[in-house]
């Protein structure tokens, strides 16, 4: 009866938070804590960088909203939090709040570890700004959903990390504020335990209760949210319906890591030359396969080897307009290209790849004599490109492309180039494995 | 100020919890649990009466009440400002996760402080029933003097747990601060033991006429020859600096914190 009374205690119209032109800046001191004695002798002379940890954000949220924030590391968005719930003040702007709030910043925060979870309930509800009869009535519903009637009178020192943070979750969400802050507490125990959190927000939601959500899951925002906010370097770059931001946000973060990837890409590939040029002068003569294949399996220790009479150049990854690139995207239409040098007379060698995942797993290898493909004969001082032309499905990540030429019997080479060259690759899809199987999924109902 | 209070007192519930928290968190563990608390005091009473009354000989009849008379309230002052130093910084898991008015936090040390001070009180009363005391002639004085200390307390608890946060050398510093304050007020010493031209600089301390009033009360009532409250004049010099000393710890912590969980 008393969710029923609260279910209409403000309209939807109605403004729960009001931020106006909110800024905080920081002070970054050089020195931690400055000492009594610094003091005096420098009297507020300690050296400190000023930092804007938000600047000039603005936004309301109405009564019955869930406003979800999303945004790099550091881009303010615990400041935020924080300051919405009164534990820092603004540098300057106004933060206005209309009903009681709860802020799930922490949960267990302020446990006391001799105590027991019985008498921390009551501290930590009390904190929360529950009154002793409240308590005492919402008591046997607290200790139910953390799920530790066996230890509620054991000290908290005794209890796992999960068990802490599943009784602090209990605890907050038994308050039954008007608005809610949550940051980043929806990671909680196990899958079941997560499952009934999710249920007690959504409940908060039905309730008509105001609730305001950081989290770096962004299908969390997208599900719960009626509207979402992107903060990046401090400064609100965009406010609007869960979906767009959600993408804008995806954007932003693929972008960051395009150049991330390339960036490491382009180290990768020089380690790699380095290691080709100086493994190009102790290349070994005709080694068996099945020696071979463990050779690459014991680990890294050869990089190159074949008898020399051909030699790998340059390889190199196009996209389809043949310019180089550095990654590819799921199902991109690419082309693996190498160069190969002959130094003597060979007569119909076999080209292949073998590609691998950083496990070393070997995701894919072919090569001319499997597909049947007559390379001809070549004499002392050809040059000629071998390209292998394919999509890649697999699964983002990076592989590493081994380049090959063997003579006519398959067995021995004349070089092998282990890892010669990264593929990073972009997918859209989370999922486990290798291959990026991108199936389309339904549902249909067959019997009640 | 006045909302502030009003603010305060809607906080009570917690002030009591943590008051609480604090009482079972200081004796959980120990064998003896709360009786730490009369122990203590006994056991610092024994030792100064070996040497005072033994050792030293200075003539004070019954020394040992003598002592503890004065003792105990000074004991409510040091372990509040002595607890109350590291306060702030040792609940910064909460003072940085959750608001509440944070003068909740020395607050319920003092509160725990004066709960222990009043076990030793009612201790106190057994023995000098024990002995025949008349300590309930003057015991009507007694509430309003543990009030008018009690803001004494309150003051520099806040003044040095609110400074602690920023200077943290001060927890250091308190420690023999609080030594001075307990040498230069006449606890182990009577008041009329001090020469002359030092006597205003140990009367303008307030816990020396709170102390000479916890003395009247309990122990004078026995040795009439004593007795003899301090003057208006000095009554009211230390009710003006206590409540001086209240608000500057007030405003100085008001002023703060703020910034508590910013530099924490």
């Amino acid at each position: 009866m008393v969710k029923n009374k609260n279910k209409y205690k403000y309209s939807k119209d109605e403004i729960a938070v009001d931020i106006r032109s909110v800024s905080k800046k920081y002070r970054i001191h050089h020195e931690k804590i400055p000492s009594l004695k610094q003091t005096i002798l420098k009297f507020r002379r300690t050296t400190y960088e000023e930092f804007m940890a938000l600047s000039d954000v603005s936004f309301s949220v109405k009564h019955g909203e869930t406003i979800g924030i999303i945004g790099p590391n550091g881009s303010g968005k615990s400041t935020l939090l924080k300051l919405i719930a009164r534990i820092i003040q603004p540098t300057s702007g106004e933060v206005m709040i209309n009903g009681s709030l709860s802020a799930l910043l922490e949960l267990g925060a302020g446990f006391h570890p001799d105590l027991t979870g019985r008498e921390n309930i009551y501290i930590n509800a009390s904190i929360l700004g529950m009154k002793k009869r409240d308590i005492d009535k919402k008591l046997g519903d607290i200790i139910r959903f953390s799920e530790l009637e066996r230890f509620i009178d054991t000290p908290v020192k005794n209890y796992s990390s999960g068990m802490y943070m599943r009784l602090g979750f209990s605890v907050a969400i038994n308050v039954n504020p008007d608005i809610l802050l949550v940051d980043e507490v929806l990671a909680v125990g196990d899958q079941a335990f997560q499952a009934k959190c999710y249920k007690v927000i959504y409940d908060f939601m039905k309730r008509g209760k105001t609730i305001i959500i950081v989290s770096h899951d962004l299908d969390t925002i997208s599900d719960l949210c009626s509207s979402a906010i992107f903060l990046r370097d401090g400064k609100m770059i965009d406010m609007g319906k869960p979906l767009n931001i959600v993408a804008k946000y995806r954007a932003y973060i693929e972008e960051l890591d395009k150049k991330r990837i390339i960036d490491q890409q382009s180290a990768e590939r020089k380690k790699i030359f380095r290691t080709v040029i100086e493994n190009n002068r102790k290349i070994i003569n005709g080694v068996e396969i099945t020696k071979l294949t463990n050779l690459i399996v014991s680990g890294e220790t050869i990089k190159r080897f074949g008898s020399g009479d051909a030699e790998i150049q340059n390889i190199k990854l196009l996209d389809r307009k043949d310019k180089e690139v550095d990654f590819c995207r799921y199902g991109d239409n690419v082309k693996i290209v190498y160069e190969v040098l002959f130094k003597k007379r060979i007569e119909e060698p076999v080209f292949g790849i073998r590609i691998r995942d950083f496990k070393g797993n070997i995701v894919y290898g072919t090569n001319t004599r499997l597909n049947n493909i007559k390379t001809g004969n070549f004499k002392k001082d050809d040059l000629i490109k071998v390209i292998f032309s394919q999509k890649i499905p697999l699964i983002g990540g990076e592989y590493l492309v081994s380049p090959a030429v063997a003579y006519k019997d398959n067995i021995t080479y004349c070089d092998w180039v282990n890892d010669m060259f990264t593929i990073n690759i972009i997918s859209r899809n989370i999922a486990e494995g290798i291959a990026d199987l991108n199936p389309e999924i339904s549902i249909k109902r067959v019997g009640t | 100020m006045i909302k502030n209070f009003k603010t305060l007192f809607s906080y009570r519930e917690l002030l009591f919890s943590l008051t609480k928290k604090e009482l079972k968190v200081k004796y959980r563990g120990s064998i003896l649990g709360f009786f730490w608390s009369l122990l203590n005091p006994i056991l610092t009473m024994l030792v100064y009466s070996f040497v005072f009354s033994i050792v030293m000989r200075g003539g004070i009849e019954q020394f040992a009440i003598f002592l503890i008379c004065a003792l105990l309230p000074f004991n409510f002052l040091s372990n509040s400002v002595n607890y109350g130093a590291s306060s702030i910084i040792s609940n910064s898991n909460l003072v940085n996760k959750i608001y509440f008015p944070r003068e909740i936090i020395p607050l319920s040390i003092v509160f725990a402080n004066l709960v222990n001070f009043f076990f030793e009180l009612a201790a106190l009363f057994i023995v000098l029933g024990i002995m025949g005391y008349k300590f309930y002639i003057y015991l009507y004085l007694l509430p309003v003097l543990i009030i008018i200390q009690f803001f004494l307390v309150v003051g520099m608890t806040l003044l040095v747990s609110a400074l602690n946060v920023f200077f943290r050398d001060l927890q250091h510093l308190i420690t023999i601060i609080m030594m001075v304050w307990f040498f230069g007020t006449p606890i182990i010493y009577p008041l009329s033991m001090v020469p002359e031209r030092f006597q205003i600089f140990i009367k303008i301390n307030p816990m020396t006429i709170y102390a000479a009033y916890y003395r009247n009360i309990f122990y004078y009532v026995k040795y009439q020859e004593g007795a003899g409250f301090p003057s208006t004049v000095e009554t009211l010099t230390a009710l003006g600096i206590t409540l001086l000393i209240f608000f500057i710890g007030y405003f100085v912590f008001k002023r703060l914190d703020p910034r508590f969980a910013e530099e924490i």
